[in-house]
């Protein structure tokens, strides 16, 4: 249990843990489904379906999430190959639209009979339940409701849909979930996201370039919105007590059907206070199993991953949903991000006449953060990078002798020479010796993501007097490029248990990677 | 635990392969260098060397209902004298590397010190160093506080935790919320080193930009945080140098400079300024006098305080320090804090003047919590605008803190002032603020208003009502006081 290295603890679980923690590194953008059929308009057909989440203690947790009840019209990051929407997963598909377009979309209500009617709020937009003049599914307190699949849909064809149509008015995060039995229901996983791009066209952005494994270029409209990667957390949490006993009811309840078709059941009533959750929730995995690849075939029905990398100097967009029904302090180590927006809200300095930035557009307002202080049902976009300025020596343990070149520009970094084994570097901290003597590799206990020694990208460095690191035969490495790791956690530190058992949960590394060593989000 | 052996024993094995290396041997070892290529103690240096040392121990602590409750924590083995006096143990390199002088383990808690005696220099001889580690866990670990252009060494060593002898925990110094941090120096063992017993690390940082940090160890964090393994950590800002009737707004203007002279704005090349420009003033705000305080470079005075006062929000379960110290597995889920804290104490012992005792399974009695939490606001001699710098290191639940009678005004977050990129104040006035476990905010309470006069006092407190108790006694808690003199 004391033991800082996930994956030799958790080999002890068993060797199916082991060989995944094995695996190679894999780390993925914001993959999502796209519903473009027709210019301005989106469509999707979702389902709400039973499955189990995979957890990395081995439990199989019994859940609800949305799906895509046919093939989507077409998935994004185009980068992305090994990309898929099932029929239940959880975080739901994430939704990937333009500014402006008007999004359909249409829910099938695949539940258990148990389960009763289901639904989708969209906040944020302003949201029509009518098709056609014609108000479809059921009547519910918050939204319309797809209505139980006790109905019999092959007689009457639809019965157990409703249809959501909004337009994505303004581009940024937001989040979507269950507006119905919400203690329940969300409970059991059925949330989501949407995105919405900005127009790329807009002067403020139309300078930015989009990275290849990015949604777009930019967040916003906004020129300090523009990023290289981006990376999509959905944060919740379960007790899967809760869980256990809607299954038991769902049971009871196909049982009782089984022996008489004409049965009817109650609704699966849950005791969902007092709430003592024991999963913490990053995409729907907990640690390790987060850093594992997106869609990678051990979680079938939790397809997005949370493994975030970078190189230094770039901008990461960090788009944070509060999904589950508490607060969850998110710190995110190695730098400051700042906040953009809140739920598609872009924050601006108000009356900001003298702005230098492009077309005059308001500077930020939104809040430097080292904690990101989720709230249910709440969006957050931030801006996140690392330079390694200040730190006052070389981090790539160069010195005079090796006559690397370090040519600042107008702000002091390296980045007149593309493909330079320190490209970003902050220059004024050149050739600088590591001000203090680091203690013997052997007489400390080195991580699974310790690159070897105190220089990114160098795993071991006889010339600078520092042995490569000895680690215990058989243990497998997870930071080949020997990386600057990062710990990105939930603060509330019972939290980054799974189930009781530490480590697991709501805990992810940032691993920056040294500029020489390619960063392929498509894996 | 067993697995954790296996890990040991495989560390054994691969140390035995690797004896070709050259073996340093060293163990404890504390560094802290008089000169640094940054300072090399000419006249035009800015900012100084400070060093520190902490001992990753346990240790034990009195709750305000009398319940003594062990902890893993941090001693202080710098600094002494400054901790029980309520102060941080960051010393300058030449007080640091004088012959320690001071008292020993017998009398650590006696008042008087040998006159003359270096009590604030470094213990770094090691059996000196097991003697005054062992058994001296302070709650809240060793207040650290650096200037802006300062160079920390600061050095932690692994005395072990005596009374789990079973335990090979290692310890480790996160930084929490430093910028631009180096992986290396973040304290997070799966990303770098972890420090064994009998081992000594030196972390080594230039101080960040002024602002309210924290640090703690970062091994099994959901255990050693809650057991009590968190300190407080604050930068002051460069403006604090601005010499007298200078313009603060040109000072913070001349720090962001090109190399052939020309300003620039700090936001436009830096979505992560720290410090964006104020609007230009009609009539300057100019430093008033020497030694005038801020909280960070505003360039236009609107962060100066009279006098500061770190306070850090945490909670103890004492059902999961018992169970800690008792060689049992501990439950994380059910996690459940039952004394609510600001630095170390729960009202009333958070207005009690001085250090706070406690005696440990070996019958010495040592100064375990050196830090009150009473706010002073010395009205009579001048003091009217107290800057509270407040952290939160609860590992389960986000908490609330509210003032009776002196309303709030909310000046940082996360180390960093409440300012749009624009140069507009983002400040505002609240009765409550709300924060998490990781999180900072800097307030300061103004008594200016000739409506507070000397002798009032006022309560500081949190309104999640069933934080007012020490355990069983429904009364005490988070709160303490504000006294007006």
């Amino acid at each position: 249990m004391k033991h800082p290295n996930f994956c030799v603890h958790t080999a002890a679980l068993g060797a199916a843990v082991a060989a995944i923690c094995a695996a190679a590194p894999a780390w993925t953008a914001v993959p999502g489904i796209v519903g473009a059929n027709g210019p301005q308009t989106a469509a999707f057909l979702l389902d709400a379906a039973e499955g189990y989440s995979s957890q990395p203690d081995g439990a199989s947790v019994y859940s609800w999430g949305y799906g895509c009840a046919s093939a989507p019209t077409g998935y994004a990051p185009a980068a992305m190959t090994a990309i898929s929407c099932g029929t239940m997963q959880i975080p739901g598909p994430t939704l990937i639209v333009n500014e402006n377009d008007v999004v359909t979309v249409t829910l099938i209500n695949n539940l258990p009979v148990a389960a009763g009617p289901t639904s989708i709020l969209f906040p944020g937009f302003d949201v029509s339940t009518t098709v056609a003049g014609t108000q479809t599914g059921t009547a519910g307190v918050l939204t319309r409701e797809a209505p139980s699949s006790s109905c019999d849909p092959t007689t009457h064809v639809g019965c157990n849909t409703v249809t959501y149509t909004f337009t994505a008015k303004g581009p940024g995060t937001y989040a979507y979930y269950s507006g119905t039995q919400g203690d329940l229901q969300v409970e059991m996983g059925l949330y989501g996201a949407v995105i919405v791009l900005p127009n790329a066209t807009d002067a403020s952005i139309s300078s930015c370039k989009r990275g290849p494994f990015s949604l777009a270029a930019a967040a916003y409209k906004h020129p300090q919105s523009c990023y290289d990667r981006e990376y999509l957390f959905e944060l919740a949490e379960m007790q899967s007590s809760i869980h256990d006993e809607a299954l038991a009811q769902k049971q009871a309840c196909e049982g009782a059907i089984a022996a008489n078709p004409t049965a009817t059941c109650p609704l699966i009533s849950a005791k969902t206070e007092p709430y003592h959750p024991n999963y913490f929730l990053v995409n729907g995995r907990s640690m390790p199993d987060d850093m594992d690849a997106s869609f990678a075939p051990m979680y079938p029905q939790q397809p997005y991953n949370g493994n975030p990398h970078m190189h230094p100097n770039e901008l990461v967009l960090i788009r944070e949903i509060g999904q589950g029904r508490i607060q969850h302090p998110l710190h995110i180590h190695g730098n400051h991000a700042r906040v953009l927006a809140r739920d598609g809200n872009l924050l601006l300095a108000a009356n900001d006449k003298l702005s230098p930035l492009a077309g005059g557009v308001p500077r930020l307002a939104g809040p430097l953060i080292f904690t990101f202080p989720s709230v249910s049902g709440q969006a957050v976009d931030a801006i996140f990078t690392w330079t390694g300025k200040g730190l006052n020596w070389d981090v790539y343990g160069h010195t005079a002798a090796a006559n690397i070149p370090c040519v600042p520009d107008a702000n002091g970094y390296y980045t007149s020479m593309a493909g330079a084994p320190n490209y970003g570097e902050y220059c004024a901290d050149h050739n600088k010796t590591i001000p203090i003597t680091p203690p013997d590799p052997q007489i400390v206990a080195n991580g699974l993501w310790y690159g070897g020694t105190p220089y990114l990208g160098l795993s071991e460095s006889a010339a600078l007097g520092f042995p490569s690191t000895p680690l215990p035969p058989g243990t497998a490495k997870q930071n080949q490029s020997a990386g600057y790791a990062y710990m990105w956690h939930s603060h509330d530190e019972r939290e980054i248990t799974t189930n009781d058992v530490f480590p697991g949960g709501m805990m992810m590394m940032l691993v920056i990677d040294p500029p020489s060593a390619p960063i392929d989000e498509a894996k | 635990m067993c697995k954790y052996r296996l890990v040991v024993g495989a560390l054994l094995i691969s140390a035995g392969l690797w004896v070709c290396v050259p073996a340093q041997a060293q163990s404890f070892r504390v560094q802290c260098p008089d000169k640094t290529a940054l300072h090399p103690g000419a006249k035009t240096d800015k900012g100084s060397i400070k060093c520190q040392h902490i001992a990753g121990s346990d240790g034990f602590a009195t709750m305000a209902d009398g319940n003594q409750i062990y902890l893993f924590g941090f001693a202080p083995l710098s600094g002494l004298e400054d901790i029980q006096g309520g102060l941080p143990g960051t010393e300058l390199a030449s007080t640091f590397n004088k012959p320690y002088s001071g008292p020993i383990v017998a009398d650590l808690s006696s008042a008087t010190h040998p006159a003359g005696g270096n009590v604030n220099a470094a213990i770094r001889e090691p059996a000196m160093l097991m003697n005054m580690g062992v058994l001296a866990a302070n709650a809240p670990a060793p207040l650290i506080a650096i200037d802006e252009d300062d160079e920390l060494y600061l050095t932690l060593s692994n005395v072990g935790m005596i009374m789990r002898p079973d335990l090979f925990e290692q310890h480790t110094v996160h930084f929490h919320g430093y910028p631009n941090a180096s992986s290396y120096f973040d304290g997070v063992p799966d990303a770098s080193v972890a420090i064994n017993i009998a081992g000594s690390f030196t972390y080594y940082y230039t101080a960040p930009d002024a602002g309210t940090y924290f640090w703690h160890c970062h091994i099994t964090p959901p255990e050693h945080l809650q057991m009590g393994m968190v300190g407080q950590l604050f930068v002051r800002p460069r403006q604090n140098q601005v010499p007298k009737n200078t313009s603060l707004r040109d000072a913070l203007v001349n720090t962001y400079k090109h190399s052939d002279g020309t300003t620039y704005d700090p936001c436009v090349a830096d979505v992560l300024c720290s410090s964006p420009i104020p609007p230009a003033q009609l009539s300057p705000v100019k430093q008033p006098a020497a030694g005038a305080k801020y909280a960070y470079n505003d360039g236009d005075g609107s962060t100066q305080y009279d006098v500061e006062y770190p306070l850090q929000m945490m909670g103890f379960d004492p059902n999961f320090h018992f169970v800690g110290m008792t060689f049992n597995p501990e439950a994380f889920a059910d996690m459940k804090d039952k004394y609510f804290l600001l630095n170390g104490r729960s009202y009333p012992d958070t207005v009690t003047a001085g250090v706070i005792a406690t005696a440990a399974s070996d019958g010495v009695s040592r100064p375990a919590q050196p830090l009150p939490a009473a706010i002073i606001i010395d009205k009579t001699h001048g003091q009217k605008r107290a800057l509270l710098r407040i952290s939160d290191l609860s590992v389960t639940e986000f908490s609330t803190l509210a003032t009776v009678g002196v309303p709030m005004k909310v000046i940082g977050f996360h180390a960093r002032m409440l300012r749009d990129e624009a140069g507009n104040n983002m400040f505002y006035d609240t009765n409550s603020i709300t924060i998490g476990g990781g999180e900072s905010i800097d307030v300061i309470l103004d008594v200016s208003d000739p409506a507070y006069t000397a002798g009032q006092t006022f309560f500081l407190y949190s309104t999640n009502l069933d934080h007012l108790s020490n355990d069983a006694e429904n009364f005490g808690g988070m709160m303490t006081e504000i006294r007006i003199l």
